[in-house]
């Protein structure tokens, strides 16, 4: 229970949302994400090519080349996932779907799957960000960089 | 109110880097709001994850519509940043 807040909550908490190793947004070889073009997030280097949901949510796209999701949070907040960079180019080549549009997703679901190995050798980095399109002025702390596991690890937190 | 239709001649379609510049034009214009149309979906110009679910994809035709006193200054600027990307 909280000392100031009584029990509410006052951030909301976002797991990996990949299996892999952390990257710094502002260390993304893509100045969209390093230069927080799109929002402030983070980014993971993935070791295994399945993309889980990062909190409890809706999803509100996929794109039709299935590189990209976003969820809209219990709270509001819009992420937008992006596997790897110039994946668009790609075509949908080499990913799988698990959710759509309108579907509610609950932290660690699966939601793409990619094949991590072909798509490596065809793009320019396989870091995968995660960026909070909706911020407006609202800030994120970064809280766990070792160790990040999908579902069990909260790597930042967003102010309420 | 102020429209124009443009079609996305860009083969990767409106990602996340197209998304981005759109949405970040729109935003500069204060006194506009700014609706994105293609097909049966539309969402709002300034919003990242309103233009990316829209999903457009090469060949589709967008209709920007703006109003408010920026509307026309907005829909030029927008017209301008379209065609300097090779969007349309």
């Amino acid at each position: 229970m909280g000392l100031f807040g009584f029990g509410k909550k006052k951030e909301e908490k976002v797991f990996a949302h990949l299996k892999g190793e952390f990257v710094k947004i502002e260390d993304v070889q893509d100045p969209v994400f390093s230069q927080k073009m799109m929002g402030d997030g983070f980014a993971i280097n993935p070791s295994e090519g399945v993309l889980y949901a990062p909190v409890n949510g809706e999803i509100v796209n996929v794109f039709p080349t299935l590189h990209a999701v976003g969820i809209k949070s219990e709270n509001g907040f819009e992420y937008l996932m992006h596997i790897g960079l110039d994946t668009v180019t790609l075509k949908g080549e080499g990913f799988k779907a698990f959710v759509k549009v309108g579907d509610q997703v609950k932290v660690g679901d699966k939601l793409i799957e990619f094949d991590l190995e072909s798509i490596k050798e065809k793009v320019p980095s396989m870091v995968t960000p995660l960026v909070v399109t909706n911020l407006e002025g609202k800030s994120i702390k970064t809280l766990n960089t070792t160790n990040v596991e999908p579902g069990k690890t909260e790597v930042i937190s967003v102010e309420l | 109110m102020a429209e124009k239709t443009f079609k996305i001649v860009d083969e990767a379609g409106i990602h996340a880097r197209p998304a981005t510049l759109l949405v970040n034009t729109a935003s500069k214009f204060t006194d506009a709001e700014i609706t994105i149309k293609c097909g049966d979906k539309q969402g709002n110009l300034k919003s990242i994850m309103g233009v990316m679910s829209l999903g457009v994809k090469q060949n589709d035709e967008i209709i920007l519509v703006a109003n408010g006193n920026d509307a026309d200054a907005a829909l030029t600027e927008l017209e301008k940043i379209l065609t300097e990307s090779a969007l349309v």
